[in-house]
């Protein structure tokens, strides 16, 4: 029987690491590519906003392994379909926050710009985007942190990652070799979690900054 | 916009609870019941018990019904978990009896020394399991068998079959460098499972081989062209299609794993007559009928309760 540090040892090992990560980032990145020309899009139209927010919510309620069923004989097995799939599951945060984000930006802001003779493009790149940064980054984050949990669907798919081994652990009745995977995709998640809280400090622009700390006091 | 939202969002609604409402009937859970028998007989329940997957659920099934229906009180306790909580279960004498594979037995539940896989015949495994049964303490009865085995299958779509002449373990092996294997997690990391196939079939070596961990998704990749050869048990429902073949094992590498009641010894002794029903039930099945009942629970969504009594009404098992 292996021990947990065993399972870790295995030559495999950093193999299902490596393409757990590889398939985490790609499906985020991907899915930020798909959802913010949406927000940006429908930015000044509440009914674009209620239709975005919607769509976002019931694409959360979509049940993966149905989606792996429908890409198999398009995709096959292996890395295609599992992306697919985990683009979809990262899509709805990140979507429903960029576009609650834009649209939150104050209106007299807007106006006010707007009365300053600022073109709409400035007004994005100068005004929305700044001030929405902080709650997209929220919605990439926890679209981050949701997917590199659920990156172990792969393993339904011959998509391979950590998902794995806990399967293998949960089909052996192997105690260590699922703790061995579940441990690993627990670690990753907090590390996510940890990078992007610092990598959103360093992004948010310093005068909102200064703003919260102001408030706090 | 905003008169006609309302019974729109209404309209919304009832769809969305008409749906959750479809999904909740339909969705018969595995585990049978633990209602009490409908049996009138006297005396103490009998509690039937079972493993945790399909054809668990419905042999579990069919051995209360058919109890039932021979006059006993009959209670469920179906999916219990894996062969050690059941067995558990059934030396605390919180079940009666369960079905256990000859094979599963000898591996790992009771003290076999040797080897399941050296015994030659399914009657050797039968009755080396039955004796160790009787010697343990409280005591229990293996009864007889059905007649069929549930062990790994090998299968590829039956084109590939025709076209790479395959028909043995040993065929495969020799055309295995052009052939994709789709396997599982469990299966290539047990001792039992590949490392066993390779040692036997030294020629075996596959172009490449999938992990894939969801029998469907398993069966649909080779069926549609994704993977040549799959892994299964012999028994899924899936294999009951005839696009599928399944390899056969001269070298006959995995024990055999045929399914029989095992029963607490003292309540056999207190009702004789179990041996006979169970027996019976027993005796009716066969490999290409357990196919076909696990196809109706796991690809046609049917409750196994359902099937299982359908099944020995058809057969004239039970009224």
């Amino acid at each position: 029987m292996e021990g947990i540090l065993q399972v870790f040892l295995r030559p495999q090992f950093p193999g299902l690491l490596l393409t757990h990560v590889e398939l985490s980032a790609l499906a985020v990145a991907l899915a930020t590519l798909v959802a913010l020309p949406v927000a940006l899009a429908v930015r000044n139209s509440p009914l674009g906003t209620a239709i975005a927010v919607n769509a976002g919510n019931v694409g959360r309620a979509v049940p993966s392994l149905a989606l792996l069923a429908l890409a198999l004989p398009f995709l096959g097995f292996g890395f295609a379909p599992s992306l697919v799939a985990l683009t979809a599951l990262a899509v709805p945060p990140i979507l429903i926050n960029a576009t609650t984000g834009l649209r939150e930006v104050s209106g007299e802001v807007v106006d006010a710009a707007r009365g300053m003779g600022l073109s709409e493009a400035q007004i994005l790149r100068d005004i929305q985007l700044p001030m929405a940064a902080p709650v997209v980054f929220a919605g990439v984050r926890t679209s981050a942190v949701q997917v590199v949990a659920s990156a172990t669907l792969a393993t339904f798919i011959g998509g391979g990652g950590l998902g794995n081994l806990i399967v293998e652990g949960f089909q052996r009745g192997d105690e260590a070799i699922l703790l061995a995977g579940a441990i690993s995709v627990a670690a990753l998640a907090v590390a996510t979690e940890a990078l992007f809280g610092a990598l959103e400090r360093a992004l948010t622009p310093k005068g909102l900054r200064l703003a919260r700390r102001r408030r706090t006091k | 916009m905003e008169e006609r939202a309302i019974p729109r969002a209404a309209a919304g609604l009832l769809a969305a609870l008409l749906a959750i409402a479809l999904v909740a009937c339909g969705n018969v859970g595995e585990s049978g019941g633990s209602g009490p028998g409908a049996g009138e007989g006297g005396g103490p329940a009998i509690t039937v018990g079972s493993k945790n997957f399909t054809e668990q659920y419905i042999l579990g099934n069919m051995y209360a019904l058919a109890l039932e229906d021979a006059g006993f009180k009959v209670e469920r306790r179906l999916n219990l978990g894996s062969e050690q909580i059941a067995d558990r279960a059934l030396q605390n004498g919180q079940i009666d009896l369960y079905p256990e594979y000859t094979g599963t037995a000898l591996a790992a539940v009771l003290d076999y020394e040797g080897d399941p896989a050296q015994l030659d015949t399914p009657e050797q495994t039968y009755q080396r399991a039955k004796e160790l049964y009787a010697g343990r303490d409280p005591a229990d009865t293996m009864l007889r068998p059905a007649p069929f085995n549930n062990t790994y299958g090998i299968f590829v779509r039956r084109e590939a079959a025709e076209r790479y002449d395959l028909r043995t373990l040993e065929d495969l092996a020799e055309a295995s460098p052009n052939l994709v294997f789709v396997s599982f997690s469990e299966f290539q990391g047990r001792e039992d499972g590949f490392p066993n196939m390779k040692e036997n079939y030294p020629a075996l070596d596959f172009k490449d081989v999938e992990i894939v961990n969801s029998i469907g998704l398993r069966y649909q990749g080779v069926l549609q062209g994704e993977g040549d050869v799959g892994v299964g048990f012999t028994t899924d429902g899936q294999l009951a299609s005839d696009r599928l073949v399944v390899l056969e094992d001269p070298k006959s590498i995995w024990p055999f794993y045929q399914p029989a009641p095992v029963v607490r010894t003292e309540v056999l002794e207190k009702n004789p007559k179990i041996r006979e029903v169970l027996n019976e039930v027993s005796a009716s099945l066969d490999v290409e009928t357990m196919r076909r009942l696990n196809g109706r629970v796991d690809l046609q969504k049917e409750d196994p309760e359902d099937v299982a009594r359908e099944y020995l009404e058809r057969e004239g098992l039970i009224n």
